[in-house]
């Protein structure tokens, strides 16, 4: 997966999870309030009934007042009174916070009933009535929460599964496509390209005059360029068919032979290429693929060079870094630099495959990379095993 | 000095106890229904403190049938009082005498 797909993919998913976690938060409070609601009702039933007992009560008390001053008690719930002014009269509540403007409410496990009588028996303006909740309902609400969003969790993952193919298609036929039109092209240039090259070998250099000698350079520079991409495309089709064939290298020699192969192109752009060698290190490795590696690297550093700029190859003992006096990678763009068609300079030609074979290259060996970049000072890539 | 002080707060209270005794009790002694049954005709109807004590001046002052808090048959029998002669202090000492002496709030256990 490109990191283009892997980008989309990550915000549809992020969106998409956001999404579905609201709607069922939301549908979970709903239900919620629902199912407390429901059992505050039930309750209220049963509740009207306590608080006209205790009406009852504190009517007698109330007309035997010189003979008792006694408040009425129950076993099954508690009890407060108040005036119109809202004063304690008295109370058996156990939670003595009181919301005299609800008439119905739970705090934490206890369930108050606020009843108005129609005579005042004692003072009673406002009668309360408290019981203690079980909370059976709540273990139950919890357990069906639990179920109903997990399983619409589950639905909602496979809808967005589903959702996220349908929205990866456009993107994955354009890839699949630009694919095709590579690997058909790259076959058809494979013949035209050998034959330059071969015709190019077989002139003779003596019998040419002055004049012809600067075009046919020009013509082998044009052709080692598309050879170039010829060989990069043929390892990006066969990447995986290849076995590999490893053998012990001396770097020096080969890091020499690539510099010379790229010393005419880069004349073309007057960058001048050097050669810090500070180790005769040698490692195993298959030759064609750290030669497609080197030549990444290098070109690149050619390619993306300012005029009369330079390319320097460091080699020590245990990593090659090509520095080059470019225009650099923007910090943002330096993660995106190893994904496969991705390009942040369309000044210069090429496909964005570069340095995806580099790390295709390097992730097979183990090796690792570093880019340090500067916009408008340059770029150094490193590679160490 | 603190003698005298002493005897004048003494002189006071029971002036003050004398105007609800002397102006109501007195008179409600004779009467078949004790005095302590109005004012919890009073707290049945009106509920608080505050209320109770509003609606008693506002009868005392000028008695009605419509402000009596008496049933039917009662007033048909006793009939409503006159109005009282009392100044508004007096009147407020005295039902302030009243509440404390036969209030609910607070006595019930």
């Amino acid at each position: 997966m490109s990191h283009s797909e892997k980008q989309t993919l990550k915000n549809f998913v992020s969106l998409y999870a956001l999404l579905s976690f609201s709607i069922l938060l939301l549908i979970s409070i709903l239900y919620f309030d629902f199912e407390r609601d429901f059992m505050l009702r039930k309750k209220q039933v049963l509740l009207e009934e306590y608080a006209k007992e205790l009406i009852q009560n504190l009517k007698y008390v109330h007309i035997n007042l010189d003979k008792t001053r006694k408040y009425p008690r129950s076993k099954n719930y508690k009890s407060a009174i108040f005036d119109s002014s809202k004063k304690l009269i008295f109370s058996t509540l156990e939670n003595k916070k009181v919301n005299l403007e609800d008439k119905l409410y739970k705090t934490e496990n206890i369930i108050h009933f606020i009843k108005q009588p129609s005579s005042y028996y004692l003072g009673s303006y406002y009668v309360v009535v408290e019981i203690v909740d079980d909370e059976l309902w709540l273990n139950m609400v919890y357990k069906k929460l639990f179920i109903y969003a997990g399983s619409l969790f589950f639905i909602f993952l496979i809808i967005g599964y589903f959702l996220s193919r349908l929205f990866l298609r456009p993107m994955r036929d354009a890839i699949e496509m630009l694919e095709h039109f590579i690997q058909d092209t790259t076959h058809e240039l494979n013949t035209p390209i050998s034959t330059i090259n071969m015709n190019i070998e077989m002139l003779d250099s003596k019998i040419l005059d002055e004049k012809s000698k600067i075009k046919i350079d020009r013509i082998k520079i044009a052709s080692q360029t598309l050879s170039h991409l010829y060989d990069d495309l043929s390892f990006l089709l066969l990447n995986h068919k290849v076995i590999s064939n490893d053998e012990e290298l001396n770097l020096k020699k080969l890091i020499e032979q690539r510099l010379n192969y790229f010393e005419q192109i880069a004349n073309v752009k007057k960058v001048s290429l050097n050669f810090i060698c500070n180790t005769e290190q040698s490692i195993i490795i298959d030759k064609k693929k750290i030669t497609k590696l080197l030549d990444n690297l290098i070109s690149n550093a050619i390619k993306y060079n300012k005029i009369s700029g330079n390319v320097t190859v460091i080699l020590d003992e245990k990593s090659i870094s090509i520095k080059d006096s470019g225009q650099g990678i923007k910090k943002r763009n330096l993660k995106a630099v190893f994904d496969r068609f991705e390009r942040f300079n369309y000044a210069q030609g090429g496909f964005g495959i570069g340095l995806h074979i580099v790390n295709v290259i390097a992730k097979e060996y183990r090796l690792n990379i570093d880019i340090e970049s500067k916009e408008n000072i340059g770029t150094k890539v490193s590679i160490r095993w | 000095m603190v003698k005298k002080v002493f005897f004048a707060l003494l002189l006071v209270s029971t002036l003050n106890a004398s105007i609800f005794e002397t102006n109501c009790a007195s008179c409600h002694k004779s009467f078949p229904v004790e005095i302590d049954k109005f004012l919890y005709r009073y707290i049945l109807k009106y509920s608080s403190e505050e209320s109770v004590k509003i609606a008693l001046i506002e009868y005392l002052k000028n008695p009605t049938k419509g402000k009596s808090v008496m049933p039917e048959p009662f007033i048909l029998r006793f009939g409503i009082k006159k109005r009282s002669t009392l100044s508004n202090i007096e009147l407020k000492r005295a039902i302030d005498d009243y509440w404390l002496m036969y209030k609910i709030n607070g006595t019930l256990y």
